[in-house]
C-alpha cells in the first residue's frame, strides 16, 4: 500500500519548502519539491537604476546575498563594456570568499548537523526521529562544535564587512571590483581572521563530516540522482594566474565538455507561471505568475542544460576540477561542501598575497544612450547563479534571474525530467513514514535557497482578475 | 527634548546591549525576570534578519538562547521539521511568548503567495499565521524593513501584494526595528530591555530610541566635508558622498558609532553612500541608490 508523506516547512533551508513524496512498499516512487515562496524581483527591478540592481538584487537572499552582488555587477560590467581591472577582481573575489566561508560553515553546522547529531539542552534543536548513532563522546564534541561554529561564520561575515562594508547585504561589491581599498591594515586584518577560519575548517569541520559519514554510511548510495554536473566556473580567468579552481563545464554520460550558454533554457510545464512559450531562453522573456494553473505544484521553475537537469553546487565544482572522485550522492554532496570551504580558505589567501594595498578601482560610471544587454554567469556557495539585464533609456527594461536552487530544485519538465533534487530521492528506502529523516538529509545535502529559488516574475504587467458580477 | 537621547559615542558600540542582556541574564539567575518564550516567524523576505541575529555577539545566538529566551520556533534553526515544526508553534500559543516577525505579510490570493507550512493537511499562510500570533504575543518585535513596512517584499509593483505586520495587526502595540537587514544589537538589546523592563522608549513610528533617535547624517564622521561643500564624485572617494545620493541626512540609526559586524565597518565607512535602509519608505522612497548624475554642472537648460 502506498502512503503519501508531506513535509512542510522543511526546516533548517533559506526560504519556504515543501515536499511531497509518495512511499510504496517503504521506497519512495514518487516526489515533488514545492518552493512556497513569490516576491517578484524580475518585475520590481524593471524601470529601475541599472546601478541600483547591485544592492538590490542582495535582497533576494540573506544568506547569499553577496552572490547576486558580484552577478549583477558582472552583469552591469558585460552590458556597459567595462572590463575591471586584475586587483578589482581579487578584491571581488576576496568578498565573494567569504561569502562561501560563512555560508559553508553555518550550513554544514546549524543545518546539517541537527539531523544527525543529538543536540542536548535546547528545545529548538530537539527533533522527533530517533536515527542518532554517534556515540556519546562524539555526538557531544560535535553539538560543541555547532555552536563553536557560530563564531567562525560570524567571523567570515566579519571579514567580509571590512571589505563590502556590512553582511548579509555588503555594499562593496559593485562595478569594477569593489568600492573601497584594501589598506595593509585590511589586508592583515583579513589574514589574521582567515588563520582561525580554516584552522576551523581543517581541525573541527573536515574531521567531523568524516566522523557523521562514517556512522551513516548509507548516505553514500543515497540521495545520487541524475549525474549531470554544471559550473559557469569559479575563481577562474585569472590574467596572470589562470584559474584557480575551475573552469565553465559540464558532465554527462558523455564526459566533461565546455560549458555553452547557448544551451539553457527555462521551463515552466510544472511552474505556477504563464508565457508564451513554455520553454525559452533566460534574456527571451518572462513568465507571469498563475497560482491556478493545472498540474502547476511550485514557484520554482526549471531551468535545463541541452534539455536535462543538472546538478550545480559544491560537489559538481570539485568533480569537474578532478579534485573529488568518490562518486555523487548525499554523504558526498555534504563532505564535498566542507573539502570546498578548505580550497576556498586556500583562494583566498592566494588573493590576499596578490593584492596592492590602496588600490582604488572605481571611476565614474555613465550609462549609454543606447540600448544595451549584458549577462553575468558566475558560479557562487550553492552552485552556478545567472543574471541576464537589458537596459532602454538609462533604466532597467528587463531582469532575468536564474539561481542555483533553481537548477537543483527544478519542477519537472514535458520530457518526462524531474528535477534534479526530485530524482535524487527516487528509489529511497524509508525506514520509519511517521519520521522520514532520509527525505530532509538528502534534501539539505543540496543546501536549498528557496528564497533564491522562488525570487521570480514579470515586467511591467498586472495580472488580470476578473471580477464576476 | 523628553525622551530625546544621544548616548555618549563612544560607549553606543556595545556598551547599551550588553548592559541590558546582562541585567537580563541577572534578573534571570536571581529569579526576578522570567525567562520567556520567543517566537520567530519568518514570512515574506529573504531570511536576512536571522542571519544577521547570527551575527551578534555579547549577547551571541548560543546566549540568547541560553540565557535569555526559550526560542521555540524558528524555520531557519530548529530541528523538528514539517508538521510537527508546525505543531510547536500551535502549542506556543497556549503560553506567555513574546513574537519576533521577520519579512512582510503577503496578501495576494489570500496570502497563498507565502506558505510557511501545513497544519493539519491544510496550507498555514504567512497572512494566518502573523494575524493568529500577533493577537496573543505579549510583545510584539516587527524585525527588519519588510516586516515594519513592507520593505524590498513590497517593493513597486509589489507583486505579491505585500505589506508591513501592522497592517495585519492594526490595534496591536508592536515595536519596530527596521533595517535591511537589522543590525543584531538593535534586536538584541530591544529584547533584553523587554525582559528586564517591558517596551523600550520609542519614537512616534515605533522605534526605540536608544538605537534610532539620531541621523546619521549628524554623527557622520564626513561631516566636515559635507559642512566646508567637499563632496565625492565617484564610490571610492573619501569626502562627503551627499552628491552621490547618500541618504545619511534623512536616516535615523546609529550606524556611525555602532558599525556593523563586530563594529569593524559600515557603508559609508566602504566609501559608498548610506542607501537609507533603515528608513521607512525604503526601497522605493530611497532610490535611485547610486545617482552620479547628482554631480552633473547643468548648462544651457
Amino acid at each position: 500500500m502506498s502512503k503519501r508523506i508531506v513535509i512542510n516547512p522543511l526546516t533548517r533551508i533559506s526560504g519556504f519548502m515543501e515536499i511531497e513524496v509518495i512511499v510504496d512498499k517503504n521506497k519512495v516512487v514518487d516526489v515533488k519539491t514545492k518552493g512556497n515562496l513569490f516576491r517578484g524581483f524580475e518585475q520590481m527591478l524593471a524601470g529601475r537604476s541599472p546601478f541600483d540592481a547591485v544592492y538590490f538584487t542582495q535582497r533576494i537572499c540573506g544568506i547569499c546575498s553577496a552572490a547576486h552582488s558580484v552577478a549583477s555587477s558582472a552583469a552591469l560590467e558585460d552590458a556597459l563594456g567595462i572590463e575591471p581591472s586584475e586587483q578589482g577582481k581579487y578584491l571581488r573575489d576576496i568578498i565573494h570568499c567569504c561569502e562561501f566561508l560563512q555560508n559553508h560553515i553555518r550550513h554544514f553546522y546549524q543545518y546539517t548537523v541537527p539531523d544527525f547529531v543529538r543536540i542536548e539542552g535546547n528545545t529548538l534543536l530537539q527533533t522527533e526521529h530517533t536515527d542518532f548513532r554517534l556515540p556519546k563522546t562524539l555526538n557531544d564534541l560535535i553539538s560543541r562544535h555547532y555552536f563553536e561554529s557560530l563564531e567562525l561564520s560570524r567571523l567570515a561575515h566579519q571579514m567580509l564587512a571590512v571589505l563590502g562594508g556590512k553582511a548579509p547585504h555588503n555594499h562593496g561589491v559593485f562595478i569594477g571590483g569593489i568600492t573601497t581599498q584594501a589598506t595593509a591594515e585590511k589586508v592583515v586584518h583579513l589574514d589574521s581572521s582567515l588563520q582561525k577560519i580554516a584552522k576551523f575548517i581543517d581541525e573541527k569541520m573536515i574531521p567531523d563530516v568524516f566522523e557523521i559519514a562514517k556512522y551513516y554510511p548509507e548516505y553514500y548510495r543515497l540521495g545520487g540522482g541524475y549525474g549531470n554536473l554544471l559550473t559557469y566556473g569559479a575563481f577562474n580567468h585569472y590574467k596572470d594566474i589562470g584559474t584557480l579552481y575551475v573552469d565553465p563545464l559540464v558532465f554527462t554520460d558523455d564526459g566533461i565538455r565546455p560549458f555553452d550558454e547557448q544551451n539553457i533554457q527555462e521551463k515552466i510545464d510544472y511552474a505556477w507561471f504563464q508565457s508564451p512559450k513554455t520553454t525559452y531562453s533566460p534574456d527571451e522573456m518572462i513568465a507571469e505568475p498563475d497560482r491556478d494553473k493545472d498540474k502547476a505544484y511550485s514557484w520554482v521553475k526549471a531551468p535545463r542544460y541541452a534539455g536535462l537537469p543538472f546538478e550545480v553546487g559544491p560537489l559538481a565544482r570539485l568533480i569537474l576540477s578532478g579534485e573529488y572522485t568518490n562518486g555523487i550522492s548525499a554523504m558526498d554532496r555534504t563532505i564535498a561542501r566542507a573539502l570546498e570551504a578548505k580550497k576556498i580558505a586556500s583562494i583566498m589567501k592566494t588573493l590576499l598575497n596578490l593584492l596592492i594595498p590602496n588600490t582604488n578601482v572605481q571611476k565614474k560610471y555613465e550609462l549609454p544612450e543606447e540600448e544595451v544587454s549584458g549577462k553575468g554567469l558566475v558560479d557562487t556557495t550553492r552552485g552556478a547563479l545567472g543574471h541576464w539585464i537589458k537596459i532602454k533609456n538609462k533604466k532597467i527594461d528587463f531582469y532575468q534571474i536564474i539561481t542555483p536552487s533553481t537548477w537543483d530544485f527544478s519542477t519537472r519538465d514535458e520530457n518526462g525530467y524531474m528535477g534534479t533534487a526530485e530524482q535524487a530521492l527516487m528509489g529511497t528506502p524509508i525506514h520509519d513514514p511517521e519520521n522520514p529523516a532520509e527525505i530532509g538529509r538528502i534534501l539539505r545535502s543540496f543546501d536549498p535557497c528557496m528564497s533564491c529559488a522562488t525570487h521570480v516574475h514579470t515586467p511591467g504587467k498586472e495580472v488580470k482578475t476578473i471580477q464576476v458580477l | 527634548m523628553e525622551n530625546y537621547i544621544l548616548p555618549p559615542e563612544p560607549l553606543t558600540n556595545e556598551a547599551i546591549a550588553a548592559r541590558l542582556t546582562a541585567g537580563a541574564r541577572n534578573g534571570i539567575a536571581n529569579g526576578s525576570v522570567k525567562k520567556k518564550n520567543l517566537v520567530y516567524l519568518e514570512l515574506n523576505g529573504c531570511s536576512g534578519n536571522i542571519i544577521s541575529l547570527l551575527n551578534g555577539a555579547n549577547p551571541d545566538f548560543e546566549y540568547m538562547i541560553g540565557s535569555m529566551v526559550n526560542l521555540v520556533y524558528s524555520n531557519s534553526l530548529m530541528a523538528a521539521e514539517g508538521e510537527k515544526a508546525i505543531e510547536r508553534l500551535m502549542n506556543a500559543l497556549d503560553e506567555d511568548y513574546i513574537l519576533a516577525v521577520e519579512g512582510a505579510v503577503s496578501l495576494r490570493d489570500n496570502g497563498l503567495y507565502n506558505i510557511i507550512g501545513t497544519w493539519k493537511g491544510k496550507p498555514l499562510t504567512g497572512l494566518e499565521a502573523a494575524k493568529m500570533l500577533g493577537e496573543k504575543a505579549s510583545h510584539i518585535l516587527a524585525v527588519g524593513a519588510c516586516a515594519t513596512h513592507g520593505g524590498v517584499s513590497a517593493a513597486r509593483p509589489n507583486p505579491s501584494q505585500s505589506v508591513g505586520l501592522q497592517d495585519v495587526l492594526p490595534d496591536k502595540n508592536m515595536i519596530k526595528l527596521p533595517g535591511c537587514p537589522v543590525h543584531p544589537d538593535w534586536f538584541l538589546g530591544t529584547l533584553a530591555h523587554i525582559l528586564l523592563y517591558g517596551d523600550p522608549d520609542t519614537d512616534n513610528l515605533g522605534r526605540p530610541l536608544m538605537f534610532y533617535s539620531t541621523l546619521i547624517h549628524d554623527r557622520c564622521p564626513r561631516r566636515p566635508f559635507f559642512d566646508r561643500g567637499i563632496f565625492a564624485e565617484k564610490l571610492g572617494d573619501k569626502t562627503c558622498l551627499f552628491k552621490l545620493g547618500c541618504r545619511g541626512p534623512v536616516t535615523r540609526t546609529d550606524c556611525p558609532t555602532r558599525q556593523w559586524n563586530g563594529h569593524v565597518n559600515w557603508p559609508i565607512g566602504d566609501d559608498t553612500p548610506c542607501i537609507g535602509c533603515a528608513q521607512f519608505g525604503f526601497p522605493d522612497a530611497m532610490a535611485p541608490f547610486i545617482s552620479y548624475d547628482t554631480t552633473r554642472v547643468v548648462k544651457d537648460e
